[in-house]
């Protein structure tokens, strides 16, 4: 009798558990469902980025400023480390459901197209939401699929060469010596700098190419032919003329090797590491020593000598908003084409509170743009940093640049041993074509 | 009696009982073991980009072969298992021979000692080991302090020294766990057979190889299976300590499955693939370890 009852009671307990679940299926689709039908707009929408002091701030003065546009609407800003997102978003896009998504993602420059083409109708058209031609040029290659705009640009990678001005005096170089300087002529203060203060002149992560990819695309070249899908690594001319600069910088021993980016970063706040090649972004952690302050200086990126094309500005990381094609949509498009895609006054006060240097074209005029930096001896750096983003070589990264770059990470091995550079272009270039399809 | 009302007969009933007990854990293990299983080994038979996935048949598996990044994570993965396992068993079944002494002092200390770092997260270890080993870290400073080498070693960034790191840190994080297991085992072995050793004159590494081992057989084969299939999932590791650098010097096996599917444009088909060929190859290694240690005992 007893075990008759327990019985029941079992059955009758999965009953219900299977009756809950349901349930609650039902329930968290139904609003989802309706709001779709109805044409009725969400007013919370969720945004994901990866840095507090920096995009995150970013989104907090928009959410500020959007307030008073539209005070309905309820903003929520979650902040996940960068491969997480891309985790995250890949394994939500590929479930086919977008639940748990957010409304606006923040996504790297060089890993966009891959997301546009990989899951077409999942990011939501922006072309009539913002003016692409408000933004800087290059920006609008990774940011656009098909004609059609997904992103609004935001930050800025355009790079400069901080140096230190001391070490520099030391080994008899002035800021005049540093303008517009060709890698050849970098290498050769190098060595001076070396041999006067002993100090090394760059820090290098071999597990990060990105000094390659600054180079070679201040030369309008990239591991990935104009179509983002062919492998442009045998016969590329800047991607020869780079490896044969970091070959030649660790040879002459100019150059010391870090493992990670804290490393890097002691390098120079240590004072270790008299100059560096870098994308804006860096600014705020060179300038986190504060005992340096006076001692700096940022100069136009050097040029390569024998790649025709080569110019002094590039390009290193820098990333944008995108819209995911779901409910509340048309609120987060809204919300970005009011702040990120029109508001000079938002741009203002994002370069003085954050230090972020946006694309947006005409905020560069404001006041923001126009002071100088005691950090780096009263040079206005904004407005170099601005210049120089006008001309930086528009390329298209494609779909595969970190999948070629772990390939050029093992042949620029190989080539360090002493292996022939133009082997090693054509191996990493028969790997990239098996690899990639 | 009730019973009859129900139309069930005895045998019936107590049949749906059972079964209303485990049909919750088999629906379940069903769901979320066998469903994916059998999902990934259909994914490993498609690939394209994100969502775009097409079925391609064996190309997939052909792609293997002539995969030359695949085959640097197998050979780096061999590499480990081949230089770290042998060296941790030896390694555990001497500490754990030296802690079954009961004549040491303080066995608990040691004991306690050694299996501490199994309780480590894979991660919060693995960025200590960065710290401790890279150039100008704690174990480069201590070296050339002691002046036994000159320059500091490139632990990380030498594509040889970082494959010597990744060893160092397993075996320091898995040493004790396997520990563990020579300990309880030692305990089984019954001391009359090493009494009736030494009476017959047997010293101790005669002890240790002719009664020690041969009782351990079971267990050895045991661990060695798991540190096996444990070598083959290594991840945790190698990505925080090395990304797989430099180059893809240290890339292993499941660190080229998570690039496939998130750091390089989602190609999940062949991460499929590529994870089917870790069972493929665990479980050629597992019939090979039977059959050289004999399974009659296992």
């Amino acid at each position: 009798m007893i075990l008759k009852k327990l019985m029941a009671i079992i059955m009758a307990s999965v009953l219900l558990l299977a009756g809950c679940s349901s349930g609650s299926k039902d329930a968290a689709n139904k609003p989802g469902a309706n709001g779709a039908n109805s044409g009725k707009e969400t007013k919370e929408i969720t945004i994901w980025a990866w840095d507090p002091k920096f995009n995150i701030a970013a989104l907090n003065i928009a959410k500020e400023a959007y307030a008073k546009i539209n005070p309905d609407v309820k903003i929520n800003i979650v902040e996940y480390a960068q491969p997480d997102t891309i985790q995250k978003l890949n394994t939500g896009l590929n479930s086919g459901t977008t639940k748990g998504l957010p409304n606006i993602i923040l996504m790297e420059d060089y890993r966009a197209q891959g997301f546009l083409q990989s899951y077409p109708d999942a990011f939501y058209d922006l072309s009539d939401v913002i003016k692409a031609s408000d933004f800087a040029d290059y920006k609008i290659g990774p940011t656009s699929y098909d004609g059609k705009q997904y992103g609004v640009p935001f930050d800025s990678g355009v790079t400069g060469l901080y140096y230190r001005t001391d070490y520099l005096e030391q080994a008899g170089y002035t800021a005049k010596d540093m303008e517009n300087i060709t890698w050849d002529k970098y290498i050769e203060i190098g060595k001076k700098v070396k041999e006067k203060t002993g100090k090394f002149m760059m820090s290098t992560d071999p597990n990060d190419l990105g000094i390659l990819r600054v180079m070679m695309q201040s030369a309008g070249s990239w591991y990935l032919k104009e179509d983002g899908k062919t492998p442009n690594l045998a016969g590329n001319e800047a991607l020869k003329e780079s490896l044969e600069i970091y070959k030649q910088m660790l040879d002459e021993g100019i150059m010391t090797i870090h493992s990670d980016w804290s490393q890097m970063l002691a390098g120079f706040n240590s004072g270790n590491v008299a100059s560096l090649v870098q994308g804006n972004w860096i600014t705020p952690s060179v300038k986190a020593e504060a005992s340096q302050s006076g001692k700096w200086a940022v100069a136009a990126t050097p040029r390569l000598t024998k790649t025709p094309n080569a110019t002094n500005s590039s390009n290193l990381g820098g990333s944008s908003w995108y819209v995911l094609n779901m409910d509340g949509a048309d609120v987060a498009a809204d919300f970005l084409a009011k702040t990120f895609g029109a508001d000079v006054d938002f741009y203002q006060k994002l370069l003085t509170d954050v230090g972020a240097i946006g694309t947006y074209t005409p905020a560069t005029s404001g006041p923001a743009y126009k002071s100088g930096d005691e950090f780096f001896g009263g040079q206005n750096i904004t407005a170099d940093f601005a210049e120089w983003t006008k001309t930086i070589p528009k390329v298209n990264y494609g779909i595969h640049t970190y999948a070629i770059e772990d390939i050029m990470k093992v042949e620029l091995q190989n080539y360090l041993k002493g292996k022939d550079i133009d082997q090693v272009l054509n191996d990493a270039q028969k790997q990239a074509e098996a690899q990639l399809k | 009696m009730k019973e009859k009302k129900s139309g069930l007969s005895l045998h019936k009933t107590t049949g749906l009982t059972a079964w209303s007990f485990i049909i919750i854990a088999v629906s379940i293990i069903v769901l979320f073991y066998f469903y994916p299983m059998i999902d990934a080994l259909l994914l490993s038979f498609k690939s394209g980009m994100g969502a775009n996935l097409q079925f391609v048949g064996l190309d997939n598996y052909k792609r293997l072969f002539t995969d030359s990044t695949f085959i640097t994570a197998v050979s780096n993965t061999f590499f480990y298992l081949i230089i770290q396992v042998p060296v941790m068993i030896i390694l555990a079944l001497f500490i754990s021979v030296l802690l079954n002494d009961s004549n040491l002092k303080g066995r608990g200390f040691f004991r306690t000692a050694i299996f501490l770092p199994c309780v480590t997260s894979l991660v919060a270890y693995s960025i200590i080991f960065k710290y401790l080993f890279a150039a100008d870290g704690l174990v480069n400073m201590l070296l050339m302090k002691l002046h036994l080498i000159a320059d500091p070693i490139q632990w990380l960034t030498d594509p040889f020294w970082a494959k010597i790191t990744i060893i160092i840190a397993i075996t320091w994080r898995w040493t004790g766990y396997n520990m563990i297991f020579y300990l309880s085992a030692l305990q089984n072995i019954d001391k009359s057979i090493y009494e009736a050793a030494k009476i017959d004159g047997a010293n101790a590494p005669r002890q240790f190889f002719n009664i020690t081992i041969p009782m351990l057989k079971p267990i050895i084969l045991f661990t060695s299976i798991t540190s096996t299939i444990g070598t083959l999932q290594l991840f945790d590791e190698v990505m925080n300590i090395t990304k797989g650098g430099p180059g893809n010097a240290t890339l292993s096996i499941s660190q080229y499955i998570y690039n496939l599917s998130f750091k390089y444009n989602a190609d999940f088909g062949y991460a499929a693939t590529v994870s089917y060929s870790i069972v493929f190859m665990i479980v050629i290694l597992a019939i090979i370890q039977f059959k050289v240690a004999g399974d009659k005992d296992a």
